[in-house]
């Protein structure tokens, strides 16, 4: 069987203060895999750990646990200038990738892929006078068209940002606690009450 | 696309430091055609534009020109196989007239050596093909006034001029619109429709209005890529840009 476009096994992103004694002041743990090319709309309250999980998919943020396979290949054991050739993340408009480099590049893995499979899309600016929206959906829909696999992140404020999730997304994860929730359809999704509450009058 | 491409660029990659600027961009702009790029601000259009002129060598990808592979060569090696760009901010001479800004662009200069503001001032040939320049753009009753001393519509439609004087096969616009008033708009807009079948032109712009009277085709550029590429009445008919300020204006 093909390596899973995205899988995190067992993956966990610790953040402690304090010394000598430790207190944990972020988790957030995953254990997902993806194995067919799908649009996945994401959500979650302020702080709740939606950009770090895109960081631990692009390569860019090394997990405390758990490994992210990206097809089959251990993202952060590959060279740091490769890594966009697996996943890539875009925040709003432009790409961020800050690697902090533990090991000399030569001394990781190829990539083994020309093009990234992975797309993460950190709060695309949805801008309903600048007529650009259309075209930004357009284009996740081909992505998914061409095998790849793609997350929309989204901080909905407005009723039509839940509208253009529901036309786009095939799936959602909804990360709140520290966990991360899958719901495979808009309806389900809004069945967590915690989730209800992150949406308010949105959910309905 | 039918139309055969004059300038062509395939899978362009252009990466500054860890930040993907252009990931995978492939672009065709057809002979004789009006090319439009456009997209959101810092989309990467304007990368683009110093990839496929020059400025930048990109990091894996090709550009090509009358099917010639021109990756990496220097701005004006490329600008002497007849590809002239105009840029974002004005790159003018100031204190020269609009005369003697096109006059330094012609490819004739070069044989003039040192002397050659004496010289290029005294040969009729070269001053009658800078008038014929700024008559192209408009600014033919202009020639004696110091680039400073004209408005901003006429130091774009000049820097146009002095990106003609060469007599290029292509000629890229960086934002042409940027800075203008919506009267100097509607100018450079009828200049531009002018010159379009006289010389195949590639425009980056912000202002989708102006390109959309324009263009023959558009590709929108956002996230480095091209998200989208069509006709102008194509990108009308998208729901979401009828429902927005653009489709809003007719």
């Amino acid at each position: 069987m093909a390596a899973a476009l995205l899988a995190l096994e067992n993956v966990s992103k610790v953040y402690t203060r304090g010394w000598p004694k430790r207190r944990v002041t972020f988790r957030i743990e995953a254990d997902l895999a993806f194995d067919q090319p799908a649009i996945i709309g994401m959500m979650g309250p302020n702080g709740a750990g939606k950009t770090t999980l895109f960081e631990l998919m692009t390569g860019s943020n090394q997990p405390s646990d758990g490994r992210v396979l990206c097809l089959g290949r251990d993202i952060h054991r590959v060279r740091y200038d490769e890594r966009d050739r697996l996943a890539i993340h875009y925040h709003q408009s432009y790409q961020v990738r800050r690697f902090r480099r533990r090991v000399p590049s030569f001394l990781l893995e190829r990539a083994g892929s020309d093009y990234p499979m992975v797309h993460l899309f950190d709060e695309p600016q949805f801008n309903t006078q600048d007529g650009y929206i259309g075209f930004m959906l357009d284009f996740f829909r081909r992505l998914r068209a061409e095998g790849r696999l793609v997350f929309v992140c989204l901080h909905p404020t407005a009723r039509y940002h839940i509208d253009l999730l529901r036309e786009i997304c095939d799936r959602y994860l909804f990360v709140a606690d520290g966990r991360v929730a899958a719901a495979p359809s808009f309806a389900t999704l809004t069945q967590n009450d915690r989730c209800r509450a992150y949406l308010g009058e949105l959910a309905d | 696309m039918n139309a055969t491409a004059l300038f062509e660029a395939r899978g362009l990659h252009m990466r500054f430091g860890d930040r993907v600027v252009l990931e995978n961009v492939s672009l065709a702009f057809p002979e004789g055609q009006l090319s439009g790029i456009m997209g959101p601000n810092g989309a990467g259009k304007t990368t683009c534009f110093n990839v496929l002129t020059g400025r930048y060598r990109p990091t894996r990808g090709q550009v090509l020109f009358r099917g010639q592979d021109i990756t990496g060569l220097s701005p004006h090696r490329i600008a002497r196989l007849g590809v002239s760009r105009s840029f974002q901010l004005l790159n003018l001479f100031n204190d020269f007239t609009a005369e003697e800004n096109v006059l330094v662009a012609l490819p004739g200069l070069r044989d003039h050596g040192m002397n050659m503001a004496r010289d290029v001032m005294a040969d009729r040939s070269l001053r009658d093909r800078a008038a014929a320049v700024l008559d192209r753009v408009g600014l033919g009753a202009k020639g004696g006034i110091p680039a400073r001393q004209l408005p901003y519509g006429d130091r774009r439609a000049l820097e146009i001029g002095v990106a003609l004087a060469a007599d290029p096969a292509v000629l890229f616009l960086d934002e042409p619109t940027s800075g203008l008033g919506a009267d100097a708009i509607g100018r450079l807009a009828e200049l531009v429709r002018r010159l379009k079948g006289e010389v195949t032109i590639v425009a980056i712009e912000h202002d989708m209005e102006f390109l959309f009277g324009l263009a023959d085709t558009i590709a929108v550029i956002h996230w480095g890529q091209v998200i989208r590429h069509g006709t102008p009445d194509a990108l009308r008919a998208d729901p979401w840009v009828r429902n927005s300020n653009l489709g809003r204006l007719k």
